[in-house]
């Protein structure tokens, strides 16, 4: 009788599982500490004039509305300091084929070069700073200009606040060779079959000023390609091309027909993975054309390379240790003196941290960051750090 | 709070066995469990992917069902052995496995994009690294107890693991129906536990070679 009974009951329960809905609205979120000291005098970790990257507090909120299987709206908020609001990713993503293989995306969207900016998972950092080619501000403004090449030379290691005797000449940060505070606008397409993919791009601004309406003429070409193998090896490539100073900067120096504004920027990425063991590098260059009113308002163009190489050890399940060697480096130009000297001063930063895994959705973190400059008011330092990652 | 009583419950199987006389045939029950209609578990979404993740699948075999105290001599009957649980399009398959102490399970790659199992339990944590599509980890559990399990890659993914000290347990199928054979006649407490649900506890009689049906309905309180 009791049994007879219990069946009733489950039976007008209606279905026993889970439907499986085409329609749904999914989300998430990353809570990250960052307790750096503060740093007024070397601002190797800023992004902006008020931004460090070892000395923040960030809330990512996203969600995905998906009203049908292929079609889906993506949206990032991040909220910095309880200050910076920023509506940093907003797209459709539409998958045309049945198969899957190709996706398409419009709005604010990921960007393609590099690997990191992609990360999506909040600890896939593994240490605490953002590489130097993805957050170092260089000496070069998107609103201002140099007349000559010695009011570059004396901006040398002041990319926090470089100024320039042609446009704005409010205090601004300079541009890091590709910017992860912004995403790209426009449209991009991707595919992929097995291990191999592919993607292309065309946004607006430039990799190293990502802009949601573009101050500067034409598009931005982005692609990338990379395989995963069965090796453990992840490989990958991309580049991008687009104008990066604004219009009516340009226009107040450049000679008639010239048209040099442009960003372009190539880069490989590598990651092996075994065991316990994680390694990955990136290397990325980039050449940034303007005009220079000393050579009548002709093309200079000025070099940037970058490379890192990390690496994490798991110690136990629940405990890492991992170190990064990072490098920026600028192409020569020469002065009134005669002396070539590189365009901004070479950065070089080791990182290394301990991090240790209280629950799946949370980590503590703590370890050290070393600087080195040979320009700016301060040529060396290094900075303890301590973090607390929370993802939900 | 939930994982650990559950845990404890399993290891204490042995302490609490009925047992039932040698010329007595053994038993069966059979059920179903009801649980509410709730949306599939919504993945994290992916802002930053390049290439959306197929996860239309939905593995609808979500609860065990297993008798708290098992017969005595349970354990010796024991036979670990061998079973496996995939990662294909971004998910674990089956989402939920139960499995007797002692028994190793292999977590194949058959997807297109590399994972890394791990579970951070206290009855057995561990963490398989990063592996390609095609290679396979795997894992023995000797310690009774709940399992949850993770992709360090992933944050979607997630499965469970039910290690258990005897062999009366079943995972129901994608009905809610389950069904635990050869128990010997006796009484029994038998729990129906759920990801997410306050699991259901029932005291059923098993009589001799007969069959006790047996229906859960599990629900938030």
């Amino acid at each position: 009788m009791l049994v007879t009974a219990a069946t009733a009951s489950a039976q007008t329960n209606g279905p026993p599982y889970e439907s499986a809905r085409t329609a749904r609205v999914t989300g998430g979120g990353e809570f990250a500490g960052i307790f750096g000291p503060p740093d007024d005098i070397a601002f190797f970790n800023f992004t902006d004039y008020e931004s460090n990257a070892l000395r923040l507090v960030r809330l990512r909120l996203f969600g995905e509305w998906r009203p049908a299987p292929r079609l889906s709206f993506i949206g990032e908020v991040r909220l910095e300091n309880g200050r910076n609001v920023d509506l940093a990713a907003l797209y459709v993503r539409w998958l045309p084929l049945a198969s899957r293989a190709l996706e398409i995306r419009a709005g604010r969207v990921p960007p393609l070069v590099g690997a990191f900016p992609r990360r999506a998972y909040g600890r896939d950092n593994l240490v605490l700073g953002i590489p130097l080619a993805f957050q170092y501000v260089t000496s070069l403004r998107s609103d201002a200009l140099p007349r000559t090449i010695d009011d570059l030379l004396r901006m040398r290691g002041r990319g926090w606040q470089p100024s320039y005797p042609i446009g704005s000449s409010e205090l601004a940060p300079g541009v890091p060779m590709v910017s992860t505070a912004d995403w790209d606008t426009g449209v991009e397409a991707s595919w992929r079959h097995d291990g191999f993919d592919a993607s292309v791009g065309l946004t607006q601004g430039a990799p190293a000023v990502p802009v949601v309406r573009d101050r500067s003429r034409g598009w931005q070409w982005s692609g990338r390609v990379g395989a995963a193998l069965k090796s453990g090896f992840t490989i990958g490539a991309s580049a991008a091309h687009g104008a990066w100073l604004d219009d009516d900067v340009a226009a107040l120096v450049a000679a008639p027909g010239v048209d040099a504004r442009d960003q372009t920027v190539a880069g490989v990425e590598l990651e092996y993975g075994r065991g316990p063991f994680l390694a990955r590098a990136e290397w990325l260059a980039s050449r940034f054309s303007l005009p220079l009113a000393e050579f009548g308002g002709t093309e200079l163009t000025l070099g940037t390379q970058a490379g890192y190489v990390e690496a994490r050890y798991r110690v136990t399940p629940r405990a890492d240790i991992a170190m990064r060697l990072d490098r920026l480096t600028f192409s020569p130009v020469t002065g009134s003196n005669g002396v070539a000297t590189s365009w901004d001063a070479q950065v070089d930063r080791v990182e290394a941290i301990g991090s240790y895994r209280v629950n799946r959705h949370f980590d503590l973190r703590a370890g050290w960051q070393h600087n080195w400059r040979p320009a700016g008011r301060v040529h060396r330092r290094g900075y303890p750090v301590v973090a607390v990652l929370v993802w939900f | 709070m939930l994982l650990r009583t559950t845990g404890i419950a399993l290891a204490a199987a042995l302490l609490l066995a009925p047992s039932a006389p040698a010329s007595a045939r053994a038993g069966s029950i059979r059920g179903r469990v009801a649980v509410p209609d709730t949306p599939a578990m919504a993945p994290r979404p992916g802002v930053a992917d390049l290439t959306a993740r197929p996860q239309d699948h939905v593995d609808r075999r979500r609860c065990v069902v297993y008798l708290e105290s098992g017969p005595t001599l349970a354990f010796a009957e024991l036979k670990p052995g061998r079973t496996r649980m995939d990662q294909k399009g971004e998910q674990f398959v089956p989402r939920v496995l139960a499995i007797t102490a002692g028994t190793i399970v292999d977590f194949p790659n058959n997807d297109r994009v590399f994972h890394n199992v791990f579970s951070l339990a206290r009855a057995r944590s561990f963490d398989l690294g990063r592996y390609a599509p095609g290679r396979n980890g795997s894992v023995r559990f000797d310690r009774p107890g709940i399992i949850p399990v993770f992709c360090d890659i992933h944050s979607h993914m997630s499965a469970y693991i039910l290690v258990f000290s005897h062999r009366y347990f079943a995972v129901t199928d994608e009905d809610g129906r389950y069904r635990i054979d050869n128990v010997p006649p006796g009484s029994y407490t038998v729990v129906a536990w759920h990801e997410s649900l306050p699991a259901d506890t029932r005291r059923v009689a098993v009589p001799d070679g007969g069959e006790t049906d047996l229906n859960f309905t599990l629900s938030k309180r």
